[in-house]
């Protein structure tokens, strides 16, 4: 076990190392720079360089790469080039929005998976378990940002068709205004979680599927439990891991919902700051969010990982 | 990490709330007056609670938080939308017109001021004399003027602030060009003296480059601001709001509205919702969708004047616009009165100068919509059979301009390819590298006519002429020599194609009812709110 501790610890590690890598040359690779951005379009060639010098954007790339990496080592993300504000605590300013919107797309996302998951996994050969299957299928091609706009036309207040819900902004006050914060990010994650549970209930039913062709399963039902009781009792416990590591694949795709939804409704959230900085090539700033992201991504495919071993009995005899 | 950010906000409050001579009584006295007004503000909430059906009370309890010791009056906030919004609040380095809008005469103060039309008025000097030979400029300080952190603002500062420009290169260093020196010649009096007569330098002063700022303060400028206007920034928060409080230290009379915040909003139908919503004071609405408001009885829509030239610009160092024909074609191909129909207002524009500034004159005849003629010059030109071009624009100017000009330009054989990219891209490809051939560009400045003037501009046009007539514009002894100047060398510019003007959008502008006070004119690039009041 502590070997699979220490394995699995460095894996983490050499992730996030290997993105940092990544995620420093991609954004090099964009055109246009943040000096070009401040000094607009008045601004001479001798201008901009006396900028980028200032921002120290003038040194060599494994230079800035290293500097950068350094100050990781000491857990400092950077500063913003553009506000000089440390890129941490955008980001605990920004999370008060985009927390609480994952937690709840993530609930969306449940409620809408594992009960429809299970019915039209135990009605498989029903028509209602088969009109949800199609539906789902055809609804997890459809875009975030389409489902964003739906829900908008139809629910978004002041703009919508029925105009229950908030569709635009985030109160001035934050969570001092607990219910306006609460509607604010209802239709988001709708939007988020609909898509995503949709993915989701796919692989639920088809766990549902594969539980119920178990011999143990069949041999509860013939023993006088129902098969719904079968399955709950028996059959799912033993598959329901697998939908495990598939919800943590799915909290990535929950953040990259995220970036896209809160542009959409205008949510002051760390997804459209990320948009808004890439725009102005605050790449200190960019580098560190998106380094961020992928390190929240990466610890929760490893810690589920380790609750699936420590979970599932069968994986410590395989390994040792 | 996000210690660094509440150190740099307090610091920044203790600052500004520290008084001329802080004691340790004066101190105790506070906290003392602020538990009790915390005492007061909670048995106030409770007579609230207790006895909500008595608007008396109610009134009383509003009434109470002012602490404002020149009127008793309720403090107000004027919530003012942008689509635009500074990237930092460096304003002396940083590029774009929201720093304008939000922070000059608001925050911080030229030394000299000026109204939408470009009449100088006073600031931190309160009058000026110009010498006969036009090289000499004195400036008399307004004698209490002070900074909002409390230091006294003194000529050393506006000399230091206006010799850092030239030093530094900030930005728009170049408008200082003609400035030879500055100095104080006591403790509230500044000269500056100049090389040569220079007809824009008191423009030029009411703009950046005559900010004046404290030369003791050491605050990080990109957060945070310390000015002599009547308005201090209280919070800035990058991508959201900026919000700005009464100045106490400020000299003239007190801002009517206690709080302002400029709130970011994503795009013009965000803004247009929030209007809707009854959540915004004042917001500029895209004229397309003036219907949607026009009903809410709440605002009123107003009109006012704009410098903006949205402006097509030719790469005119490449062929095919190396050839007069291929650029004068373009322009009698676009019919600019449907242009102006299609962005739903403004108005019509024929050459570089827009109406309000100098040199102004009506150009419209030059190049009448004639597509006819059009497709002659281009077969004159060769291009008979078809021509195609590429037009690269950033993209948040939206689609609605180039749709229509593919449209027209089509009916002349030209086939145009829009590329709408990132403003950055753009920046670096078309800005800076020159790599384009066409592109659509609003140039908002007011007075930016210097830009055909200079070969190296992305505009590429090299016409000696109209440099020399450019230069002697800007070394005139009178604003009248200036102006005239201005308009032959326009009439150049315009005759030679060297781009199309597109038109001159009219801001239109939501106000809620009971706002008064709020510029009309030109607000896109300065905003000043001093006067703003909301009476209910």
């Amino acid at each position: 076990m502590v070997r699979f501790l220490v394995r699995r610890l460095a894996l983490l590690v050499l992730g996030v190392l290997g993105a940092s890598m990544v995620i420093f040359l991609v954004l090099r690779v964009l055109p246009g720079d943040v000096a070009q951005l401040i000094g607009g379009t008045k601004a001479t060639p001798e201008q901009v360089a006396r900028v980028r010098a200032n921002l120290g954007l003038d040194r060599s790339l494994p230079g800035q790469y290293f500097d950068w990496l350094g100050g990781l080592l000491r857990l400092d993300l950077g500063r913003s080039l553009l506000t000089n504000q440390t890129v941490s605590s955008a980001l605990a300013e920004r999370f008060g929005v985009t927390v609480p919107l994952t937690v709840l797309a993530f609930v969306v996302t449940a409620l809408v998976a594992l009960p429809l998951g299970i019915y039209s996994g135990l009605r498989h050969d029903r028509r209602t378990g088969v009109v949800i299957s199609f539906v789902s299928q055809a609804m997890a091609a459809v875009p975030v940002l389409w489902t964003g706009l739906l829900l908008i036309v139809v629910f978004g207040r002041g703009v919508g068709l029925l105009g229950v819900l908030p569709s635009n902004g985030f109160p001035d006050a934050g969570w001092a205004e607990p219910l306006a914060a609460f509607e604010a990010l209802l239709l988001p994650a709708l939007t988020i979680g609909i898509i995503e549970g949709v993915v989701l209930l796919r692989f639920v039913r088809s766990a549902v599927l594969e539980a119920l062709a178990q011999d143990y399963v069949r041999a509860a039902a013939a023993r006088g439990l129902t098969r719904t009781g079968a399955l709950l009792r028996h059959g799912l416990p033993n598959v329901g891991l697998s939908l495990l590591s598939v919800s943590a694949l799915q909290i990535a795709a929950l953040v990259t919902g995220a970036v896209v939804v809160e542009s959409l409704f205008n949510l002051p959230g760390i997804g459209r700051m990320l948009v808004g900085d890439v725009g102005s090539r605050d790449l200190t700033k960019v580098q560190g969010e998106v380094l961020f992201l992928t390190t929240v991504v990466l610890v929760i495919g490893t810690l589920v990982d380790v609750a699936h071993r420590l979970a599932d009995p069968r994986q410590k005899v395989e390994a040792s | 990490m996000s210690d660094d950010l509440s150190t740099e906000q307090t610091e920044q409050t203790d600052t500004s709330s520290v008084s001329t001579d802080p004691t340790l009584t004066d101190q105790s006295a506070a906290n003392a007056a602020a538990r009790r007004k915390r005492r007061i503000l909670i048995s106030a909430a409770t007579a609230v609670v207790v006895l909500a059906a008595a608007g008396g009370i109610a009134a009383w309890a509003a009434n109470e938080p002012a602490s404002s010791p020149s009127n008793a009056a309720p403090e107000t906030t004027l919530t003012v939308a942008l689509q635009l919004f500074p990237e930092n609040l460096d304003i002396r380095s940083t590029a774009g017109a929201a720093l304008d809008q939000t922070l000059i005469d608001n925050v911080y103060q030229p030394l000299v001021s000026r109204d939408p039309r470009g009449k100088i008025l006073p600031s931190v000097a309160k009058s000026w004399t110009v010498s006969q030979d036009a090289l000499t400029y004195t400036f008399a300080l307004a004698p209490d003027a002070a900074f909002s952190n409390g230091d006294p603002l003194t000529a050393a500062d506006v000399v230091w602030s206006i010799t850092e420009v030239t030093a530094k290169q900030y930005h728009d260093y170049q408008a200082l060009a003609s400035v030879g020196s500055v100095t104080a010649s006591d403790e509230h009096t500044v000269v500056v003296k100049l090389k040569q007569p220079d007809p824009t330098l008191l423009y030029n002063l009411a703009g950046r480059v005559g900010l004046v700022f404290d030369q003791k303060a050491t605050n990080d400028r990109k957060s945070t601001a310390i000015g002599s206007g009547p308005f201090q920034v209280s919070s800035f928060k990058p991508g959201a709001t900026l919000t700005l409080t009464r100045n106490p230290k400020y000299r003239g009379d007190p801002a009517q509205v206690g709080t302002v915040v400029f709130k970011l909003f994503s795009d013009t139908n965000a803004i247009v919702n929030a209007v809707q919503a009854g959540t915004v004071d004042v917001a500029s609405i895209d004229p397309n969708l003036r219907s949607q408001v026009q009903n809410n009885t709440g605002y009123d829509l107003v009109t006012g004047f704009a410098s903006d030239k949205f402006t097509l610009a030719f790469n005119n160092r490449v062929a095919p616009f190396t050839d007069l024909r291929v650029r004068q074609a373009i322009r009698y191909a676009i019919d600019h009165a449907a242009i102006v129909k299609a962005v739903g207002g403004g108005k019509t524009l024929s050459g570089p100068i827009v109406e309000s500034d100098p040199g102004y004159q009506d150009l419209s005849g030059l190049y009448p919509y004639d597509p006819a003629k059009a497709r002659q010059l281009l077969a004159e030109a060769g291009h008979g059979n078809g021509l195609e071009l590429t037009l690269r624009i950033a993209s948040f100017y939206g689609s609605t301009v180039t749709d229509l000009l593919t449209s027209q330009l089509a009916q002349v054989g030209i086939k145009l390819t829009v590329k709408a990219e990132e403003f950055a891209t753009w920046l670096k490809d078309v800005y800076t590298n020159h790599d384009y051939q066409l592109s659509i560009v609003d140039h908002a400045e007011a007075r930016d006519f210097y830009n055909w003037a200079n070969p190296k501009y992305y505009f590429g046009y090299d016409n000696q002429q109209v440099q020399q007539l450019y230069q002697q514009a800007t070394t005139a002894a009178s604003e009248a020599e200036y102006a005239s100047l201005l308009q032959q060398a326009a009439r150049i510019v315009a005759q030679d194609a060297a781009a199309d003007w597109l038109y001159n959008p009219t801001p239109t502008i939501a106000v809620r009812k009971g706002v008064t006070g709020v510029p009309t004119d030109s607000t896109s690039s300065r905003l000043d709110l001093t006067d703003a009041k909301i009476s209910k």
